[in-house]
């Protein structure tokens, strides 16, 4: 426990180390081409564009506005899986950084997560621009994006933690994961609702954090209702989960990166 | 009383750095796999050596002290170092260190290209662990030492190695540390550069922060350093004032690599006698068997005072006799300054009869060099320059010193006051 403490006090010490990388990550992203940082927003749109075409047009989703039903979610998701997939690479690919200074190594996974997240909230303002010319936006019930994230936050972190740490060690983990994670898209309601889950597996369907979080994101700017609380504190009970493992994990992992390296 | 108590503070100074019995092995993998695969399908194969790196080392640093790590690569210096600066942990023993640690280790880590020197100064100095209301108090210091003026707001990219360099050290070394860690960082940008660092360094230890250094420039240490840890195959062999233990590591170096020479020649006789070799060219009509340098009492050495006598030992073998030897020899520092040439014709010696064995000697009475590392080119040439055997670096002195005498040659000199 005195370990975590010290650890907790060194990032705080750390906060600008975080807040330039991830300055550093999203300014050097686009630097060089044309449109620079309008690709931020860019990129989600033809995203939305594309699915749009194919859901709408080709296949049928029977679901009315269904680009906006899908781009809801898939903001968040893509959020999610930025973060598990930069979080699975961003030791090895700050080599240079780990094998010859000392700074807390928490600040690496935390920096792609927040990285990821930034993202995320720029591109809430294309979602929330396109609700409003869509379905409307319910006023009342926005707030509730903010629980919807952090909790999405901490999960996010918790996986972020555990990946990073273990492929130093496992260097094939990085690979398994990209399959993983597309897995785990198929696996959560992004592209469809949840009333198209079979009620036999509904109840493992429930068990994926994830439905929790895309559901929420869904009521609160598709339905413009507010998220259901238990599955929300279920979704936050497995964060704070994997957030612990995650953190310990990492912490025994992480005193022989530089060996590795 | 007060004036005596204060008298005996050097001895009693706090202790920053307490290094004690700390030990580290590395495995070493004969067949290393690192995929998953590897690890669970080959669990066999992950065989590996144990080898015992840092084998309990010991020693304390005061503040505003300096001193110096030295040592052959691979003796545990560096690995040392890393314990200090945390990057990695000690199997046993322990490290405590009082106050914010820097280290010179990895100039300009983070920097990114396309951002200009001052948004890298920025991100440079958060990887530090410098609260960004730190980095506005001293960016402009750090603008100031690296003379990078008006080129510091055009991107890194644009820079040249040397304009880069100094602005990553310039980062480094102007945030306020207690502790500062050194690996051979001071062969940086050019020598007047070099020698504000340099006076940079000598500036902040003088304010209080402690410094180890990593080092093979043993004249550095002995500038800014108090104490030397020599430290052999993982334990600390000698330490004490870096004059007295590098003079001991210099003579323990010389015969190692007399004796290696000797090894590695008799190797090399033993293959192929006519192999093509950059550095060794000729028609070998007659070549050298051996070179020697011997010390003023006739042993093979190669590392000799200032001022001292040698005697370089050419044994040749002539194929068929000649009479139209030139021999001769020059003398290059290790940057590759020619510092002395000379040869039999230049000596008014005319040429020399090579016929069957023989051995040539050139005493040099008075090695006038200052402290460093010297290689000597050997040629056996026709008066026209045809080589018969023209050997570059065939041999190397290492000559140290007592004083820091500096330039290129130590010239004979007495003072003299009226």
């Amino acid at each position: 426990m005195g370990m975590t403490r010290k650890t907790l006090r060194e990032l705080y010490d750390y906060r600008n180390m975080i807040y330039m990388l991830v300055r550093k990550d999203l300014r050097g992203r686009y630097k060089g081409s044309a449109l620079g940082f309008l690709w931020t927003f860019l990129n989600p749109l033809l995203q939305l564009a594309v699915y749009t075409l194919v859901f709408s047009t080709v296949m049928r989703a029977g679901i009315p506005n269904y680009y906006l039903f899908l781009f809801v979610a898939l903001i968040p998701w893509l959020a999610m899986a930025n973060s598990v997939n930069g979080g699975a690479t961003c030791i090895l690919s700050q080599q240079n950084l780990v094998t010859k200074i000392h700074f807390p190594r928490q600040v690496l996974p935390i920096a792609t997560v927040t990285t990821s997240f930034v993202n995320m909230l720029l591109c809430m303002i294309v979602v929330l621009v396109v609700c409003a010319f869509g379905v409307g936006l319910n006023l009342a019930i926005l707030w509730y994006l903010i629980p919807t994230m952090l909790i999405e936050y901490i999960l996010a972190l918790g996986l972020a933690f555990l990946v990073s740490g273990l492929t130093v060690y496992f260097r094939d983990l990085e690979h398994i994961i990209g399959i993983f994670v597309m897995a785990w898209q198929f696996l959560s309601p992004v592209m469809y609702g949840i009333d198209m889950v079979p009620e036999k597996v509904y109840h493992i369907f429930m068990l994926n954090p994830m439905t929790a979080v895309i559901l929420s994101y869904r009521d609160i700017l598709f339905y413009k209702t507010a998220p259901h609380l238990n599955t929300m504190l279920l979704a936050l009970g497995m964060g704070i989960f994997f957030l612990i493992v995650g953190w310990f994990v990492f912490a025994k992992l992480e005193r022989h990166f530089a060996e590795e390296l | 009383m007060e004036a005596m108590k204060r008298e005996a503070v050097p001895e009693n100074r706090d202790v920053v750095i307490s290094v004690r019995d700390i030990t580290k092995s590395f495995k070493v993998y004969y067949d290393k796999g690192v995929s998953l695969k590897d690890k669970l399908l080959f669990r066999g194969r992950g065989r590996y050596e144990q080898h015992q790196v840092l084998k309990g080392i010991t020693f304390d640093v005061h503040r505003g002290e300096a001193i110096g790590l030295i040592g052959q690569n691979g003796c545990g210096k560096s690995t040392t170092l890393k314990m200090l600066t945390q990057i990695m942990y000690p199997d046993s023993g322990t490290i405590t260190m009082k106050g914010r640690v820097s280290a010179l280790i990895e100039l300009g880590a983070g920097f990114h290209p396309d951002m200009s020197g001052r948004e890298n100064i920025y991100t440079n100095a958060a990887i530090f662990g410098l609260t960004r209301r730190e980095v506005d108090a001293c960016v402009e210091e750090i603008i100031a030492f690296s003379e990078l003026g008006e080129y510091i707001d055009n991107p890194v990219r644009t820079y040249s190695s040397g304009m880069y360099m100094r602005l990553a050290f310039s980062v480094a070394i102007n945030v306020n540390a207690d502790i500062l860690l050194v690996d051979e960082i001071l062969a940086v940008g050019d020598a007047a550069f070099q020698a504000k660092c340099f006076n940079k360094m000598r500036e902040i230890k003088a304010a209080g922060t402690t410094i180890v250094i990593v080092s093979h420039s043993l004249g550095q240490i002995e500038q800014l350093c108090e104490r030397s840890y020599w430290i052999d195959g993982g334990v600390v062999r000698e330490s004490g004032t870096p004059r007295e233990v590098h003079a001991e590591y210099l003579a323990f170096m010389g015969e190692k690599s007399a004796e290696n020479r000797a090894e590695s020649e008799a190797a090399e006789k033993a293959a192929d006698a006519g192999k093509k070799d950059d550095k060794r060219w000729g028609s070998r009509e007659t070549y050298m068997e051996s070179v020697e340098v011997l010390d003023g009492q006739g042993r093979v050495t190669s590392c000799f005072h200032s001022g001292d006598a040698a005697t370089v030992r050419i044994r040749y073998k002539a194929a068929h006799p000649l009479s139209d030897v030139v021999v001769g020899l020059a003398v290059y520092r290790s940057d590759q300054t020619y510092m002395f040439g000379t040869n039999t014709m230049i000596d008014h010696l005319g040429y020399a009869h090579m016929d069957g064995e023989g051995v040539v000697e050139l005493e040099l009475t008075d090695l006038a060099l200052i402290a460093g590392q010297y290689t000597l080119d050997l040629a056996f040439h026709k008066p026209d320059g045809f080589a018969y055997d023209f050997w570059r670096e065939a041999s190397t002195l290492q000559v140290i010193s007592d004083k820091e005498e500096s330039g290129a040659v130590s010239l004979k000199h007495g003072w003299k006051f009226d």
